[in-house]
């Protein structure tokens, strides 16, 4: 009885409000789903991997975290990122670009756009924070040379001191950048 | 100069007056025997010295012959000279009053030296002869005795030194008092010519509120020496009738004087005594007021004390005082770090008892318990006791419940409901935050305490996983009784509260039917309880691995039950439950009940003889350093290891002869094997766990944000599921990491510690 009245009441109350009220449920929704994903980040622990809301009371926009592995030409490096949640998350994937310079075949080293696979055309709902900053740590260690963002990175893989020396040129340690 | 006019008034005012004392006799004569008279008259009436009086020749004081003196009087009277002889009379008497003040001022002397009030007795009755002595006669007339006796007491007050009073009282509580023995016979009308003396000395009117005192003293003595610690019966009534008895026949004679038949003196005595009766209950309230901690404790052997104490409150308006001196006493004896909780929790039930008897409303009950109630709040093991207390784990204590109480679901405070017909108006004295809560149900007062009955739902679900947990196969009935008590809280806190219960029970049951099937198929000495997870309180987990053939045991059963419960896999506890060993030694057998760790550790010395610590503690995985010595020293109690040298442990095949300091230490423990309660993570364990994951969330946000002040820090915890901590309590907490290295703090901005 008491639900019928609730799904009554909103019509009669105010037509106009119906449009941003549902959105504004989709919100509520999608940040119940953050923060659950917060959660599980949180407690999971994952070595080199981290992120939190920018700002208390936000929860669609992140910093991350995420250190180089290690045996790969990013280890001992830092980098971060910032998450910009789009708010029919999770059917639409999150934008994610490296507030550090990153110098990767597959990010941008001016504007820090990423070329991945799964924050593209590959998205899907069940992926979530945790597994994108995983990919984004494992894609450093392996890019995608076949479509690279940054050629000049692409073409010198292969040559890992040139790149380290190009890598270090622009890195900036996170401490500095904060 | 004068005119004729006033020449001639004057010689007729002469005239006049002439011929009224001459009384027109011939001559002067009849002036002459006025004059006579008036000799006589004086002479009577001289205040003489009756210490030191001459005598004529009949014996008597000189000159004091009413039959000479009686014409001499009428004729002053009819010369209408009366005012002038009181006047005379007066004069007299002030000039010789110095005769009565010596008097006075020895007896005094003599008392103020030895503060005996046999002196004012005498000098009460010698005051009495000067009074009688100088009295005026009869034929005077009444004007003339009345004006006589005012300025005799007039006189006598102020000559009267102030040590007096202190003596007239004295003597008034002497006269008061009955001899102590034989109070049967004590007659009060004894005093009665003494007392007369005083109405006529006007004593009584000038100290009345000197004896008024001495009665109000009478009667707090009696009540206090009658009544101090005496609880067991209302002593109201008796007090009373001893009133009655021994202190109306003395007010008799102060408040009743006079008083021609018993009517009028009943009339007399009504405003007086109502004050006495008064003074009764105000002592004996006061009395009470003192006693009640005491009273409370008492309780219920000092129901008189209780129903004295409600009556005398309606007579007096002591209730304030009542609460405060409670309260004072609660703070001093009770709320204080050295009193054990179920002791308070006592004293709080029998308080909320004897109020409700002395005051049925609850007001006072309400001002009284709000200190105790909210103390109890901040114990860490007040729902633990409340708890324990009313699932019978109590040893030894009261159950803090009625027994005879009806079982009845607990009262959620309720909404006043106007429309019923017994409703009554708050009483006067109830503050603002007053709520009624009706009488009877002890439970629901003690689990108010707590804003929700959830913490007592959650402290029982412990309580009986940890007593289910101590079943074991030998005495499984325990099971049945258990499963009472939860039918009885299910009346109380509600069915839906005490489900989860119920599945532990259910899991009990359940575990047993298994075993018996595990069993039936492949016999094993493991009987495991197989309980739900998600049901049960969380229990402390343990990385402990069971060595050598309790491996192979568990592996067996495990076995044996998914082949029965394919859709579950059973998960060890294994630092949990007792095991039933039989130690077969080269000289001796043992058999002892212990825990798991003790029988794994002495499984491992099965394939070797020395160990050192660190290596046992390693085999059996990881386990809590303290726990493992604690294991061992078991194992040293009993003859079985040695510990030589120091955190190395050899085995014992031939039991050697007991050193004496093991001896000692033997007596001293005198424990074969403690039975240990399972360990569950109660409330303090659960605060732990919660500040983990917020730790987790505080590393999370510093990883990314680098550097946090406190307040956004407390404000980004809101991010966190349940977070309620104040900020300083947060504050602690950061503190508590950066001294543990975790953080570091500069400027009140933190981060972490890399």
């Amino acid at each position: 009885m008491e639900q019928l009245t609730s799904s009554i009441a909103p019509p009669r109350s105010s037509p106009k409000s119906s449009a941003p009220s549902s959105t504004q449920q989709g919100a509520g929704s999608v940040a119940k789903r953050l923060s659950n994903e917060l959660m599980t980040l949180m407690m999971s622990s994952s070595p080199g991997i981290s992120a939190f809301p920018k700002h208390d009371g936000n929860l669609f926009e992140w910093v991350g975290t995420i250190e180089g592995p290690s045996e790969t030409i990013y280890a001992g490096l830092t980098f971060k990122i910032s998450i910009s949640f789009p708010p029919n998350y999770p059917y639409v994937a999150p934008t994610i670009k490296f507030d550090t310079p990153c110098y990767h075949p597959n990010v941008d080293i001016s504007g820090g756009a990423i070329c991945l696979d799964i924050l593209q055309d590959k998205w899907s709902a069940v992926y979530s924070v945790q597994t994108i900053l995983l990919s984004l740590q494992s894609l450093l260690g392996e890019p995608n040379n076949d479509s690279p963002l940054n050629s000049d990175a692409a073409s010198l893989w292969d040559e890992p001191a040139v790149f380290k020396t190009q890598l270090m040129k622009h890195y900036r340690p996170v401490s500095d950048s904060a | 100069m004068a005119t004729d006019a006033l020449r001639s008034q004057v010689a007729a005012k002469w005239q006049e007056s002439f011929h009224r004392l001459n009384s027109d006799a011939p001559g002067i004569s009849g002036l002459m025997n006025f004059s006579e008279a008036w000799a006589i008259s004086t002479q009577y009436l001289y205040p003489w010295d009756i210490n030191n009086a001459s005598l004529d020749g009949g014996g008597k004081p000189f000159g004091k012959d009413l039959n000479v003196a009686r014409p001499a009087f009428s004729l002053v009277n009819h010369s209408r000279r009366l005012p002038a002889l009181l006047e005379n009379f007066l004069d007299d008497m002030r000039q010789n009053f110095y005769l009565i003040e010596n008097e006075i001022n020895q007896f005094m002397e003599r008392y103020e030296a030895d503060e005996d009030t046999a002196e004012i007795d005498p000098l009460i009755t010698k005051l009495m002869e000067w009074y009688k002595s100088w009295a005026p006669p009869q034929e005077l007339g009444s004007t003339f005795f009345s004006s006589y006796t005012l300025n005799f007491q007039t006189r006598l007050f102020s000559a009267l030194p102030p040590s007096f009073a202190h003596g007239f009282k004295k003597l008034c509580a002497r006269l008061l008092s009955p001899p102590d023995d034989d109070h049967a016979q004590w007659d009060p009308n004894i005093h009665a010519e003494v007392w007369k003396n005083f109405e006529i000395l006007g004593l009584i009117d000038r100290y009345e509120s000197i004896i008024a005192s001495v009665g109000y003293e009478f009667i707090e003595n009696h009540v206090l020496s009658k009544c101090t610690g005496e609880w067991g019966k209302p002593m109201l009534e008796e007090l009373r009738v001893w009133m009655s008895e021994k202190v109306v026949p003395w007010m008799l004679h102060v408040y009743a004087r006079g008083a021609s038949n018993a009517e009028e003196a009943r009339s007399m005595l009504q405003g007086v005594g109502s004050r006495f009766d008064f003074h009764i209950n105000k002592t004996l309230c006061d009395l009470r007021t003192r006693e009640i901690f005491d009273i409370i404790i008492d309780f219920p052997d000092s129901m008189g004390a209780l129903q004295d104490l409600k009556d005398c409150l309606q007579r007096v308006d002591q209730r304030a005082n009542l609460v405060r001196s409670l309260r004072k006493s609660n703070q001093k004896r009770l709320l204080h770090p050295g009193a054990d909780t179920k002791l308070i929790l006592q004293q709080y039930v029998a308080t909320i008892k004897c109020l409700r008897i002395v005051d049925p409303p609850g007001v006072l009950l309400f001002k009284v318990a709000d200190p105790i109630r909210r103390y109890l709040r901040e114990r860490p093991d007040t729902i633990r006791s409340i708890v324990a207390n009313l699932v019978g784990d109590d040893d030894g204590g009261d159950s803090l419940v009625d027994e005879n109480e009806p079982i009845q679901p607990l009262q959620q405070p309720e909404f006043e409901d106007y429309t019923d017909p017994q409703w009554e108006p708050e009483p006067i004295d109830a503050g603002p935050e007053f709520r009624t809560n009706k009488p009877g149900d002890i439970l629901s007062t003690l689990v108010s305490i707590y804003d929700s009955k959830d913490l007592f739902v959650k402290e029982l679900q412990v309580l009986l996983a940890q007593r289910l947990l101590m079943i074991t196969k030998d005495n499984s009935d325990r099971v049945e009784r258990e499963r009472k008590n939860v039918e009885i809280l299910k009346i109380r806190f509600g069915e839906a509260a005490l489900q989860v219960c119920e599945v532990m029970l259910r899991d009990m049951t359940d575990s047993k039917r298994i075993d018996g099937h595990v069993q039936s198929q492949k016999e094993s000495v493991v009987h495991p309880t197989i309980i739900s997870r998600h049901f049960w309180p969380s229990l402390e987990s343990s990385d402990m691995v069971m060595p050598g053939q309790f491996k192979q045991l568990q592996e067996d059963y495990a076995h044996e039950f998914n082949v029965f419960k394919p859709d579950k896999t059973l998960k060890w506890l294994p630092h949990l439950g007792t095991v039933q060993l039989e130690l077969e030694l080269e000289d001796r057998t043992i058999e002892v009940d212990v825990p798991p760790l003790e029988a794994a550790f002495i499984e491992l010395f099965a394939d070797q003889a020395i160990w050192t610590l660190d290596e046992l503690v390693k085999a059996v995985g990881a386990v809590d350093r303290s726990a493992a010595i604690k294991a061992l020293s078991t194992w040293v109690d009993h003859g079985v290891l040695k510990e030589d040298p120091e955190n190395t442990f050899r085995l014992l095949e031939r039991a050697e002869e007991p050193s004496e300091a093991v001896v000692r230490e033997r007596d001293l423990a005198a424990l074969p094997v403690v039975e240990d309660t399972p360990a569950i993570s109660v409330a303090q364990q659960q605060q732990a766990d919660q500040m983990r994951v917020y730790w987790k969330f505080i590393e999370g946000m510093l990883t990314n944000l680098e550097k946090l002040p406190l307040d956004r820090i407390q404000s980004m915890l809101k991010f966190a599921p349940g977070y309620d901590r104040s900020i300083e309590q947060l504050g602690d907490f950061m503190e508590a990491a950066r001294r543990e290295g975790l953080v570091v703090v500069r400027d009140g901005i933190w981060k972490l510690n890399k």
